[in-house]
């Protein structure tokens, strides 16, 4: 019991706030969830791999600035990906793709890897990112997929190309509201209260 | 455009926080929670505050327009804005401000204020908005000034709606940032009313 409960890693998102910022405006379908969710997942680890093994190599002084250099990069590269895939998401995501570089869950993982911390080990440390990553990606999933079936009345999957797949197409939107930001920002509001809820109920709370 | 319009539409219409979602964290996160460092308390309320916001955004937007207008399309290179954003403007705004901090009086509370700014969706969004926004440079100082004091007045008031909340009887759940999200939700639908084409056209 007590092993499960020093595993226990907070979903990010809904329980520290981080990286809500893309998802407010522009993670309105499924597509953008899935890309803005694996962007800052592949941001985030490649950070913390990187970060840590940086530390003897590059100098303290120079150390902020290599690591959000690097971060950008990966950004970067990321959009470029996204862009070759799907140019239409790409649009859709707008300053958001390059805006994963400062993403509060990359600075999170920056100032995480780069903490000098005798109590867990580099494997352990890797293992809560990935762990964040993950809950992350698939938070941006569930907030893109409600937004755009009850937003848009529709369900798609990005193709290569200007291509898509309809999943589901129903005859009106029932919420068009929550295409919008403010419907962001209040449908991100219920999920991290039904969040904070669901851990009371299982006798968890956010550390 | 006007300079009216454009500082009424960044300030309202095409708001930072409520309509981009920039710099949600420092805005959403509460002092006692858990990870809140000194960067949540940044925006909130004073006129140092205030002053930070505006001219670290109105600097970080006139340097990328300039990186981007000047040396990257020229050469064809827009779209590696952000990184020479990351490697060029970054360092001199965290010099700038580590100057201003050094200071007296208060050039150094606006200083440090501004050091705890730079590296942020909030200073990165606000100057990609700018730079691609089609702008003159003056304009690009404006909108960015603007958009700074847009967010300022966002979470100054959000602030004060939290103050409020902490003294009512809010379900337990709702406690905190899922209430504030709530608040900022129906701050920017009411800021959606404001026609953004009608904002953009004042004064001209």
């Amino acid at each position: 019991m007590n092993a499960r409960r020093a595993a226990f890693v907070p979903n990010p998102l809904l329980a520290g706030m981080l990286g809500i910022c893309p998802l407010v405006a522009a993670d309105r379908s499924l597509p953008e969830g899935i890309a803005l969710g694996l962007g800052a997942a592949i941001c985030s680890l490649v950070l913390g791999a990187v970060a840590a093994p940086s530390r003897g190599i590059v100098p303290d002084r120079l150390r902020a600035p290599f690591s959000l250099a690097l971060s950008a990069a990966v950004a970067l590269l990321y959009s470029f990906g996204v862009r070759a895939y799907s140019p239409i998401v790409a649009d859709g995501l707008g300053i958001f793709l390059p805006l994963l570089a400062v993403s509060a869950l990359s600075l999170h993982t920056l100032r995480r890897s780069s903490a000098v911390n005798g109590s867990a080990s580099t494997r352990e440390r890797y293992s809560s990112i990935a762990k964040e990553a993950f809950a992350f990606l698939a938070t941006a999933v569930l907030i893109g997929a409600a937004r755009e079936a009850l937003g848009m009345g529709t369900l798609t999957i990005p193709l290569p190309g200007e291509g898509e797949l309809r999943l589901m197409e129903l005859p009106s939107s029932p919420l068009r509201m929550l295409s919008s930001s403010a419907g962001g920002f209040i449908l991100i509001g219920c999920l991290a209260a039904a969040y904070r809820l669901a851990l009371r109920g299982a006798g968890r709370k956010i550390p | 455009m006007s300079y009216l319009g454009i500082i009424a539409s960044s300030v309202f219409a095409s708001n930072a926080l409520l309509a981009y979602g920039l710099g949600s964290i420092p805005a959403f996160k509460n002092d006692h929670e858990a990870g809140a460092d000194v960067a949540s308390k940044v925006g909130r309320g004073s006129l140092a505050s205030a002053a930070a916001l505006a001219c670290v955004n109105a600097l970080a937007a006139v340097l990328l327009w300039c990186i981007r207008g000047l040396v990257l399309a020229p050469l064809g290179l827009s779209s590696l804005d952000i990184l020479f954003f990351a490697l060029i403007a970054v360092p001199l705004l965290k010099a700038l401000s580590r100057a201003a901090a050094s200071g007296e009086g208060a050039i150094a509370r606006i200083g440090a204020e501004a050091e705890e700014l730079v590296v942020g969706s909030l200073v990165f969004g606000v100057a990609l908005i700018v730079a691609k926004g089609g702008y003159s440079l003056g304009e690009a100082l404006a909108a960015g000034a603007a958009s700074g004091l847009g967010y300022w007045m966002a979470t100054s008031l959000l602030e004060s709606i939290r103050e409020r909340l902490e003294l009512s009887d809010v379900p337990a759940a709702f406690k905190g940032a899922p209430s504030m999200l709530l608040s900022a939700g129906l701050m920017s639908m009411a800021l959606m009313g404001i026609d953004s084409i009608l904002v953009r056209n004042l004064g001209s």
